[in-house]
């Protein structure tokens, strides 16, 4: 496997001789850029599809070709194409993955490139959300955000109606305590008030952290970061630990479930409530058994109803030949009107104000309303501009926190693990 | 006659040599095609991932590559999670290789016994053989769900076979026993069909049983067999990858991460070229070490 690998960077160095030799277009033939699209949901897929025909057929110049890529391996796949310097030139991922990438120069710069007409139809917190260091002691915007996700809270109908608790608002939403009695009251022979999936746990402890002002990363004045756990931090994970583990009121064996997992047993009222994102409604509504009644709860609220935003992205490579084109593209792709179509195609919420105005976005149905009001709580999460954030959850914070649930450890050795090791992964991207 | 006689008196010394020497490049210019691939295609990435090992290369368009000697060797020495990732690498190629070993052996003896549809059962025991790892992971990935896995609705019970702590080392080692099972079984075959018949019937001429005929006939017979498969067993399972990739990418909390999945890792995503490159020649130096020991001691024991 050595081998290989080494073959393979190998190789990529032999491509990266040859990948910037190719003859640009000459100047009448169509220019031909790639779009990777990580698009999943069948609505979505056709949606993105859709768009790109729309596209081909209004300019004969500038030729789109759609690429699938997948969510499971982009950072893998992107990394080697970046080295091979022959990546797509059109990138979609999220904003916790530009960071990386920005600051190893791989992404353009589209500070002042972003067409104003877009760049007004976009609030300047989600703007905030890709903005990153460029690794060079500058600051440069590295994507343009279209869809958010929220954490909001799914439940059953029924069994909210028959237990009498109040139904929230997006103006006046459950605080967690609330949350806690309401999920102890629902909590019945086999049946749970709450499931916590948390197969992956750190972004969504991480964004709903916020909720009590807990940020997780400190910046020092000499720019150093380091990790942080304290009484703020702390507050959102002792309370998910006590649901499982003193209250009893959350199913343990949820945990090792994925986002999507605990759907079945929702269905068949095992939990009433689950603590999802925005786009989880699209499976209730495709899965649900007929005559299931559910509701969209708005956030928690803690301190504050603040979250931590993670936004889609769509990106120009820095290796890209047609800069000016792809931006182009973005431009149209993005526009209010079909960030409509993209966020009703993965269930997620627009950035466009635009688009968040449509009426598609406000209806009652389906709970978008309550979804589209969440926005307004989403913030800038500070583990977004963490150099070293991937390292640190994958190899320090998942395997704490899943044990932390599991109460294996205490929330002492958690914090002391997320601090201690975490500040050594920290330490090597800070050289 | 003297001068004719003499010259080759005085030029043969310096002759001979050189004599093979143009041989020698001849038998040289022969072998070029089939050196060039080998050297460029094996070779040269070797030697290039080696000097790796002693830069901090990363990826990154900014990135600039020094050399560091070797600190990165300091570096995995320190580190946790190297250490954690060797362990379970360790436990993982031991045991594949023993239990494949043990497992291979009873069903090469038994395809050795003379039964009915005996060349249909051979056949059947190739199969994982004709299938690629990453397809076995698949496979297995759905056996072991879950929910729609076969594995849980035949033995009645709820266990989440990959993403438990404490199960997935195991549950990815029985797949690892499974995948490499019809290789060793082959070589075992060969070996036995090569054990002498007249050695049994002499033994059997003693009156000796079937466990002795086992134990003084055939495991001496296949010593040399077993110590080469088990050898090339243990390199290939220790530079595992694919397999478990697929199944579990090293989760949950790293507990499945053998050592090449930290360096692929390190390498594609974190983008530290370099150290991965050091885990490569780390594991390299490793897999030499036991090798050599394992096998000065089998060949001390034969001779």
């Amino acid at each position: 496997m050595r081998k290989r690998v080494v073959l393979a960077a190998g190789l990529l160095v032999l491509a990266a001789g040859c990948g910037s030799e190719s003859p640009a277009a000459a100047p009448d033939e169509p220019v031909k850029i790639k779009f990777q699209s990580l698009a999943w949901q069948k609505e979505s897929i056709a949606a993105n599809k859709q768009l790109v025909e729309e596209w081909n057929k209004a300019n004969p110049k500038i030729q789109v070709e759609y690429i699938q890529g997948s969510w499971d391996n982009v950072n893998d796949q992107l990394v080697t194409s970046f080295e091979a310097g022959d990546p797509p030139d059109v990138i979609h991922d999220d904003s916790p993955a530009l960071s990386g990438f920005a600051n190893r120069g791989y992404l353009l710069d589209l500070t002042d490139k972003v067409p104003a007409e877009l760049k007004s139809d976009i609030p300047q917190a989600a703007w905030d959300t890709v903005t990153f260091g460029d690794g060079k002691g500058g600051q440069g915007v590295y994507g343009v955000p279209f869809l958010q996700e929220s954490q909001v809270i799914i439940g059953n109908k029924k069994l909210l109606d028959k237990a009498g608790v109040r139904v929230p608002t997006p103006d006046s939403p459950w605080t967690w305590d609330e949350f806690a009695e309401i999920s102890k009251k629902l909590t019945k022979g086999d049946s749970y008030g709450v499931a916590w999936p948390m197969k992956s746990p750190v972004n969504k402890v991480l964004n709903l952290g916020l909720n009590f002002g807990g940020t997780f990363f400190q910046t020092d004045a000499a720019g150093k970061t380091t990790v942080k756990v304290g009484a703020e931090e702390r507050e959102v994970l002792q309370r998910i630990h006590d649901q499982l583990h003193k209250d009893k009121s959350a199913d343990p064996s949820a945990l090792g479930m994925g986002s999507a997992d605990p759907l079945p047993g929702f269905y068949a009222g095992k939990y009433a409530m689950l603590p999802v994102g925005v786009y989880l409604r699209q499976q209730v509504v495709e899965q649900a058994p007929d005559g299931f009644e559910w509701i969209t709860l708005p956030p928690l609220k803690g301190a504050t109803a603040e979250q931590g935003a993670v936004s889609q992205t769509l990106s120009v490579a820095t290796d890209s030949k047609y800069p000016e084109q792809s931006l182009k593209f973005i431009s149209f792709f993005l526009n209010g009107p079909n960030q409509v179509k993209l966020a009703k195609g993965d269930w997620l919420l627009p950035t466009s104000v635009k688009a968040a105005g449509d009426p598609a976005m406000t209806t009652e149905e389906n709970g978008w309303n309550v979804a589209t009001a969440s926005v307004k709580n989403l913030v800038v999460a500070p583990f977004l501009k963490v150099n070293g954030f991937d390292e640190w959850k994958s190899k320090v914070a998942t395997p704490a926190l899943q044990q932390y649930f599991a109460n294996k450890i205490t929330l002492d050795e958690t914090a002391k693990k997320l601090v201690d090791e975490g500040n050594k992964v920290l330490e090597r991207y800070n050289k | 006659m003297t001068l004719t006689a003499d010259r080759p008196v005085r030029t043969a010394p310096p002759k001979k040599p050189r004599k093979g020497g143009r041989q020698g490049r001849e038998a040289l210019l022969l072998m070029l095609p089939a050196l060039v691939p080998v050297l460029v295609f094996s070779v040269g990435p070797l030697l290039y991932g080696i000097f790796l090992a002693f830069t901090d290369a990363r990826s990154g368009r900014n990135a600039v590559t020094s050399f560091v000697g070797l600190s990165n060797f300091g570096d995995l020495l320190s580190d946790g999670d190297f250490w954690a990732s060797f362990r379970i690498g360790m436990i993982w190629a031991v045991s594949v290789t023993v239990l494949q070993f043990l497992a291979s052996l009873g069903l090469a003896l038994l395809l050795n016994q003379e039964m009915r549809f005996r060349g249909f059962a051979r056949v059947l025991a190739m199969v994982p053989w004709a299938m690629p790892p990453v397809v076995i992971g698949l496979m297995w990935r759905l056996v072991y769900h879950p929910d729609a896995g076969i594995l849980n609705s035949m033995l009645g019970t709820e266990i989440d076979w990959l993403n438990d702590f404490s199960i997935a080392l195991p549950a990815v080692i029985v797949v690892g026993i499974w995948t490499g099972m019809p290789q060793t079984t082959v070589v075992l075959l060969a070996g036995l069909q090569g054990v002498p018949k007249e050695l049994y019937e002499a033994v059997e001429v003693d009156g000796a049983g079937v466990w002795r005929r086992f134990w003084n006939i055939t495991l001496p017979q296949l010593r040399p067999v077993i110590v080469a498969i088990t050898s090339l067993d243990f390199v290939w399972n220790i530079n595992q990858f694919g397999l478990v990739y697929v199944l579990t990418q090293g989760g949950p909390g790293g507990q499945t991460r053998l050592p090449m999945l930290f360096a692929y890792e390190e390498a594609f995503r974190y983008g530290f070229f370099g150290y991965a490159a050091t885990l490569g020649v780390a594991i390299v130096i490793v897999v030499l070490a036991v090798l050599g020991v394992y096998l000065w001691r089998q060949m001390r024991e034969a001779s």
